[in-house]
């Protein structure tokens, strides 16, 4: 006989090794879990943002080669990159622990034919999966896609889907293959070999395609696109992140450069040098020179002499040995101690737990909130944020780790006798539940270390460990109770553990898919996800009954489970016969009745909660009562007109610590119309109970129609000029009933605190029908399109009243509680432990609220800061901010008319901030728990931002229709661009403005954007426009038109539009602004670009030179606006850094400017000469010009 | 006392693996005898409980295994034909643990009881190591100590000695003898010497039925004068034992050469061969091949008392 060839051989282990991968569980799952994913994608969850369906035009396809390269290049990394670093990585060190790879190099087999053998093995395996996915994605891309999906998906090719899998997806798995094969082949230790995708992933997805600052050297940009594996970062930062429109990557190919093939050969190379690599590893331990102490550690193992020494043995009866059935705790607390014993020994917890440890870490230090400002990361936030990565990881992690601890006595053979031993089932399954507490403990210690770490390492809060263990204690330990116990179950009832892994994908999918739809309530939401908000001033206080019962339930529910996986659990083998004859209608009753007490904690729980969140502030009642009130009143009632308040009375008795209030006050109102008005509408509350109306002081019972009060002015009319007075009584619990799906409320009375708005039917009536009550799916309308002449004649108020009107608030509540509202405070008198505080307008609103708590307050001379005694990191930088908002905004805009400012801190239950005249709301994620750094005052802007409403937005506020939104937003945003260069100086102005830039590249989509004059809101992009655009453009417009001409227009528009009943639109402003510019053509240009079309330029150098001319330099380029616009803008030759790390300016910073106006798509050459050697060459050094990928407008020589 | 009565299991798919079996079962150690698929281990793990069989009842001292296997268990010790180890655990500490879920307590606390019974099985000098580098016969000694750990009433192996090298089968042996003094010890096994050595009273079952219930002397006794031996020319050797007026219980080479020996009780002897006195594998092979013995009764019914 002679030996087959080298080829063969190798040959010969591919296949051995093929067939053996293909049969794997693991490979398995991992080809369901990339056909779960492609059916995830197909219904567009993972599309390139631009382009809106909301537009009416195209949409970005799922299907074109941009946007399968884009799922490719991510999903390859985090999915194939986990299973094929496992599968390679392992296959060396399997085959030892078999104890194979001794006996086949003892052949004729050659290490390396072994290696490559081996390798092609899992390269094919691998290829095989993403066939299975591409296949998979095509059938339900095309064939059998989602039905709501036909805007997404373009025509059928092949090659959109062949070709990313060949320059993405392969190439990565070649290199993640390779690099397993030789960590695993050289450490020959699995947990290296779990750790290493994990590292990868959590390198490259946190910081290789996340870190992008706007001022990175396009050189290490490079470096870092050629470092990335999947060669998202090139794909990404080339061509996703600046929108190039929805037409270009639904129909062009991906356009490779060399830059990025060479990534992609290089990347194969190293894989395959990897596995060169193993193959020399495996070759020289078999030589004996390298690893030669492991095989010696073996070998010491398998030449082991066993001394038989023959001493003489005592009888086993001395021994005295006896058997008592061990007790249930015991029985539980030793299987608990042996599952911990082997679960220890499992290499994926060496995955998990440093995953869910970084990861926590990361996103506690990446958290951003409001204005994309970080977030100071607190005991509360950090626990709260942490619930859903903690029990979706947990949940994940126990899908295989429970189906491995049930099944271990089978999967070992340890069950072969110990089934037979006197343990009771319940102390197994215990035990066993245990073992996977302690697992989860381990996992909640690491992640709650990760917490104290980013706690420490922002420096300014300690960490409070009482609270993680109150919001894990309360949420998740239930949450981990009776997902072991389902999982139990289910293995018990089928005896299977991919039973138990498609019923725990199931259900996660589910629940999550429930979530994101909106579908998901207080009965349903098991793990309660995003079910409660991060507060330390609010805990557990709103819908505090659906969590206990939640949580009861889920705890009965546990209980349940785990008695039916008791009863499931099988010991003894089931005989098929005798099983039959059990089978039985009455059997099987009897079974059923027997386990009817246990499942009656969860029936009660789960049914009390249904019909808690049925007749609460969101069921099915309130929805009904609103339903009927758009009903009734939509036909007869939308734009009705109503007369103007002119003041408003209101007596308010606050009872916090039952949610309940009292309330009595007054409307005054006037027709300021031309027509009498034969009806006045109110719109009240759903939870007023006891109510009572008079009219003109007189008892009275007006028209309800569902809520909606119709009254009819005294003499049957309101005639021009005449004047009326509704009067209210009424008392209630607010929030009236829990929510749905979690504990959230804009407006609320709770014993920490209350917020109340004159925008709600809270408290006191709101004027007229209100339109947005009662809408739904079934009868939302698409936004209401305005013609373009609305702005003609006199427009209606975008939030408010038409008319400022008076005001006189008087709040009754606890002593303890400071009780704010709008105007100057009158009096306030404590009598038998109940406080009275008396508001009155010092000037007319067209805003009310009312806000309280046990707060602190920061005083200063007109202006108070009231906040929780646990919140004062930031408020010395607040309350500069609104020092200097007040000064300079009333010296810019217009004299601020009401004589103080306050600031009011609320819980978290919403997250927003509300500038009300002379009474601003924050909630407590909003500046007070912003994180501040040297670099980013973080919380100066927010306040800065939020101290601007009060001009724009109270004193003016703009009209309701398109532009509005601008007029209040964007406006404030400006606004804090002026205050932040007059207070921290130009580096951090120009800092901010690159900021608000980054933030339009990245969020703006180029098809559905609309123009300043049209913006109103309601798209996904519109808020980047409104306010990052929006605060941009007005800026150019202050430099194009002059810092003074600038603000003497806006002051002429603040004295035109205060208190006028026709309020302004953007061409409203502009038209005053015109009359002060020293060019109208020249503001008619600016403005028709940046005000009624889209444009936005993007600048490229090219051909950079220097050169020297005795002591003087010479820089030429060339410079082209790659986009659309035209702007004179600045480009500089610079030496030197211009600021120092603190923002100031570097004496031995060097520059010489020229301007050059490029318009779309022009190209102009450039010449400057300076008299010291140029470094840079920077366009817009002082960021005065809007553009889209300013990090590529420079270059360095 | 242990009693069995018309025990049957029929695996799905109409596999019958015992098919009615009874028996009693008296202090001592009690042989069970059969080929590969006889039904041995089904029985074995129906008695241990952790199989249900699918009619007749088995009883240990009035307690019915088959309708309540949990009362059974304090004082049932059981090593399986295949069972294993969690692996990542030290020889010592899986004992331990072992002991724990049986529930099994000595006056001398549990370590030294764990240490004592290693010792038995010769386990001590690897207690530390993980079971997982154990070799079959190191797994098969530590199944041993958990198997008579706690002093069972009854204790049931099914293929002890697989895998045990002929010293330490025969500890075993020692082992189990000891044991059997005032318990009930049920040893299933195809190795014929084990029963040889240790079974005062074995069965031989086939095809799910009991085929002889005797002792190992009765079993010799019966052959008395009936086995032969002899040496078989190599290139006769098919022939000679495909002849059917002989049976050959036994063929093996010594030197090169067959030898054989023969079960003939008329007719002339081959040439060569002499009569001899007959070993309990001559039984077993007669047993196994006729079902019975010479003046014993037949299969199935030799096996009810």
């Amino acid at each position: 006989m002679s030996s087959p060839s080298c080829f063969k051989r190798c040959l010969a282990i591919f296949a051995s090794d093929l067939s053996y991968h293909s049969k794997r569980p693991l490979v398995a799952v991992w080809a369901f879990v990339m056909i779960l994913t492609a059916w995830g994608l197909s219904s567009g969850t993972m599309q390139i943002a631009s382009g809106d369906q909301t537009v009416g035009g195209t949409r970005a396809y799922i299907t074109s080669e941009f946007a399968v390269s884009m799922q490719l290049t991510i999903l390859t990394l985090l999915f194939h990159g986990f299973f094929v670093s496992v599968l390679a990585g392992m296959a060396i060190i399997q085959d030892e622990d078999w104890k194979l790879t001794e006996l086949l190099l003892a052949t004729p087999l050659r290490p390396w034919e072994y290696v490559w053998g081996k390798f092609a093995a899992v390269l094919a395996t691998a290829l095989g999966v993403l066939g299975i996915q591409l296949v998979a994605m095509m059938i339900l891309y095309h064939l059998i896609p989602v039905a709501q999906t036909a805007e997404i998906r373009g025509v059928f090719s092949v090659w959109n889907y062949v070709k990313p899998a060949i320059v993405f997806a392969a190439p990565t798995m070649v290199f993640l293959a390779g690099l397993a094969l030789g960590v695993g082949a050289w450490s020959r230790r699995p947990v290296m070999v779990f750790l290493l995708p994990v590292a990868i992933v959590l390198f490259v997805t946190t910081f290789l395609w996340q870190w992008s600052p706007s001022w990175l050297d396009p050189a290490l940009e490079r470096l870092l696109e050629a470092v990335d594996p999947a060669g998202y970062r090139w794909l990404n930062e080339r061509f996703l992140k600046v929108d190039r429109g929805v037409a270009f990557y639904n129909t062009a190919a991906v356009p490779f450069d060399a830059w990025e093939t060479v990534n992609r050969v290089m990347f194969v190379l190293l894989g395959l040098g990897c596995a060169g690599l193993a193959a020399r590893g495996v070759s020289a331990r078999v030589r004996g020179r390298a690893g030669a102490a492991w095989f010696r550690r073996k070998g010491r193992v398998s030449i082991l002499v066993e001394d038989r020494d023959t001493h003489p043995i005592e009888p086993l009866q001395s021994l005295g040995m006896a058997v008592k059935r061990p007790g249930f705790w015991r029985g539980a607390w030793t299987v608990a101690h042996g599952e911990l014993l082997e679960l220890r020994s499992s290499a994926g917890l060496y995955l998990f737990i440093p995953l869910l440890f970084i990861q926590t870490i990361s996103v506690a230090l990446l958290d951003v909130g409001f204005l994309d400002t970080p977030f100071l990361v607190t005991s509360t936030r950090f626990a709260v944020r942490s619930l859903i990565p903690l029990s979706l990881c947990l949940a994940m992690l126990f899908v295989f780790y429970a189906a491995d601890t049930i099944d271990r006595e089978r999967t070992t053979r340890l069950a072969s006798f110990a089934s037979a031993y006197p343990i009771r089932t319940s102390s197994i399954l215990l035990g066993k539940l245990a073992g996977l507490c302690v697992i989860a403990t381990v996992v909640v210690l690491a992640v709650a270390l990760g917490g104290v770490i980013a706690m420490f390492v922002q420096g300014r809060i300690t960490p409070n460990l009482g609270i993680f263990a109150l919001y894990w204690g309360v949420i998740l330990v239930p949450t981990v109770l009776v997902w072991i116990a389902f999982l139990f179950a289910v293995h018990g009832l089928a005896q299977s553990r991919y039973a138990v892994y498609a019923a725990g994908t199931a259900v996660l999918l589910f629940t999550g898919y429930r979530l994101l739809t909106g579908q998901i309530n207080w009965v349903g939401n098991w793990p309660m996800w995003d079910a409660v908000s991060a507060s330390d001033i609010s805990v557990f206080e709103l819908d505090r009954i659906a969590v206990v019962l939640s949580r009861v339930g889920v705890l009965g529910l546990a209980i349940f489970l785990g008695r039916v996986a008791v009863q499931a659990y099988r010991r003894r083998e089931i005989d098929a016969a005798r099983l039959l004859g059990r089978t039985n209608a009455r059997g099987v009753l009897l079974e059923l009745l027997r386990l009817l007490p246990w499942a009656a904690a969860p029936i009660v729980a789960a049914g009390w909660l249904g019909w808690l969140v049925h007749s609460g502030r969101e069921g099915g009642v309130a929805k009904k009562s609103d339903k009927d009130y758009w009903r009734r009143n939509v036909a007869t009632f939308t734009d009705a007109r109503t007369p103007d308040l002119v003041h408003v009375e209101l007596n308010l008795a606050l009872f916090p610590q039952r949610s309940g209030y009292q309330s009595r006050g007054t409307y005054e109102l006037v027709n300021h119309d031309e027509k009498p008005f034969r009806q006045v509408l109110l719109t009240g509350g759903r939870h007023w109970r006891r109510l009572s109306w008079t009219l003109d002081g007189k008892d009275v019972v007006p028209g309800n129609r569902a809520g909606l009060y119709v009254f009819t002015p005294p003499g049957g009319t309101l005639k021009p000029g005449e004047r009326m007075v509704i009067g209210f009584r009424h008392e209630g619990e607010f929030p009236a009933g829990i929510g749905e799906s979690a504990a959230r409320a804009r407006e609320f009375i709770l014993p920490s605190s209350v917020v109340i708005t004159g925008f709600e039917p809270t408290i006191a009536p709101v004027l007229g029908f209100r339109e947005d009550i009662g809408i739904d799916d079934e009868n939302r309308s698409e936004a209401r399109e305005y013609p373009d002449d609305f702005h003609e004649g006199r427009t209606d108020t975008f939030l408010g009243a038409r008319y400022p009107f008076t005001t006189r608030i008087t709040i009754e509540g606890p002593a303890d509680f400071t009780l704010n509202s709008v105007g100057i405070k009158r009096s306030d008198t404590v009598v038998n432990e109940r406080r009275t505080v008396v508001w009155e307008s010092d000037h007319p609103v067209e805003l009310w609220n009312v806000i309280a708590g046990r707060y602190v307050v920061d005083r200063k001379e007109r202006t108070a800061i009231y906040h929780d005694k646990r919140h004062s990191y930031n408020i010395p930088e607040m309350h500069a901010s609104l020092e200097a908002a007040l000064k300079y905004y009333s010296e810019w805009f217009y004299p601020y008319p009401w004589r103080e400012l306050k600031l009011s801190e609320f819980p978290n239950l919403a997250s927003y901030a509300q500038g009300f005249p002379t009474n601003i709301t924050f909630s407590e994620g909003i500046g007070f728990l912003t994180r501040s750094t040297p670099e980013i005052h973080a919380p100066f802007e927010i306040t800065a931002h939020e101290a601007a409403h009060q001009w724009w937005g109270n004193i003016i506020s703009p009209a309701r229709g398109p532009g509005g939104a601008f007029l209040n937003e964007g406006i404030s945003h400006f606004s804090t661009i002026l205050l932040v260069e007059q207070v921290h100086g130009l580096a951090a102005r120009i800092d901010f403005c690159k900021r608000l830039e980054a933030s339009y590249a990245q969020a703006r989509r180029a098809d559905s954007e609309r123009s300043l004059a049209k913006v109103q809101g309601e798209r996904p992009d519109d808020t980047t426009t409104i306010y990052d655009k929006g605060g941009w453009v007005c800026w150019m417009l202050l430099n194009h038109l002059g810092r003074e001409r600038m603000l003497l227009g806006i002051h002429e528009y603040f004295k035109r539009y205060h208190a006028n009943p026709d309020h302004p639109t953007v061409h409203d402003l502009l038209a005053v602004l015109r009359g002060h510019a020293s060019d109208p053509a020249a503001f008619d240009a600016f403005t028709h670009q940046w005000f009624y079309v889209v444009a936005v330029p993007e600048y490229r150098l090219s051909d950079a030179k220097k050169s020297q001319t005795g002591t003087r330099f010479v820089v030429t380029a060339r410079i082209q606006n790659v986009k659309t616009g035209a702007m004179p803008v600045e480009i500089a030759v610079v030496r030197g850094e211009r600021f120092d790390a603190k923002g100031m300016a570097n004496p031995a910073y060097q520059e010489a400017r020229t301007t050059v106006t490029l318009g779309a798509g022009e190209t102009k050459d450039l010449r400057v000469e300076c008299s010291f050697e140029p470094e840079r060459i920077v366009v817009d050094p002082d960021a005065k010009v809007l553009q889209l990928e300013r990090k590529a407008a420079q270059l360095k020589f | 006392m242990l009693s069995i009565r018309d025990l049957v299991k029929v695996y799905p798919g109409s596999t019958t693996a015992l098919a009615g079996v009874s028996l009693d079962v008296s202090e001592g150690v009690f042989g069970l005898l059969g080929p590969n698929g006889a039904g041995k281990t089904t029985l074995m793990r129906v008695l241990a409980g952790v199989l249900e069989a699918t009619s007749g009842t088995a009883e240990l001292d009035g307690v019915s295994i088959v309708d309540h296997p949990e009362r059974i268990r304090e004082r049932t010790g059981y090593l399986p034909q295949d069972f294993g180890f969690l692996p990542h655990l030290s020889g010592e500490r899986m004992l331990r643990y072992l002991l724990r879920l049986k529930g099994v307590r000595s006056p001398q606390g549990e370590k030294e009881l764990c240490r004592a019974l290693l010792d038995r099985v010769h386990l001590e000098d690897a207690a530390k190591r993980k079971v997982k580098t154990y070799s079959g016969g190191m797994r098969q000694r530590l199944g041993i100590a958990q198997a008579v750990a706690g002093d069972p009433r009854l204790i049931i192996v099914d293929e002890p000695t697989a895998g045990l090298d002929p010293e330490e089968r025969l500890r075993f042996y020692r082992l189990l003898s000891e044991l059997a003094q005032d318990r009930i010890v049920i040893l299933s096994t195809h190795i014929v010497e084990d029963v040889a050595v240790l079974c005062p009273r074995f069965v031989v079952i086939r095809q799910g039925r009991l085929v002889a219930d005797t002792s190992p002397s009765e079993a010799r006794r019966a052959l008395e004068g009936a086995i032969h031996e002899g040496a078989v020319d190599a290139l006769e050797f098919n022939r000679f034992v495909a002849d059917p007026s002989r049976r050959v219980t036994q063929a093996y080479l010594v030197e090169g050469r067959n030898r054989v020996r023969i079960y003939q009780t008329t007719g002339d002897l081959p040439p060569g061969f002499r009569t001899v006195a007959p070993t309990l594998e001559d039984a077993y092979m007669i047993l196994i091949k006729t079902g019975s013995l010479p003046g014993s009764s037949r299969a199935g019914e030799g096996a009810t008392p």
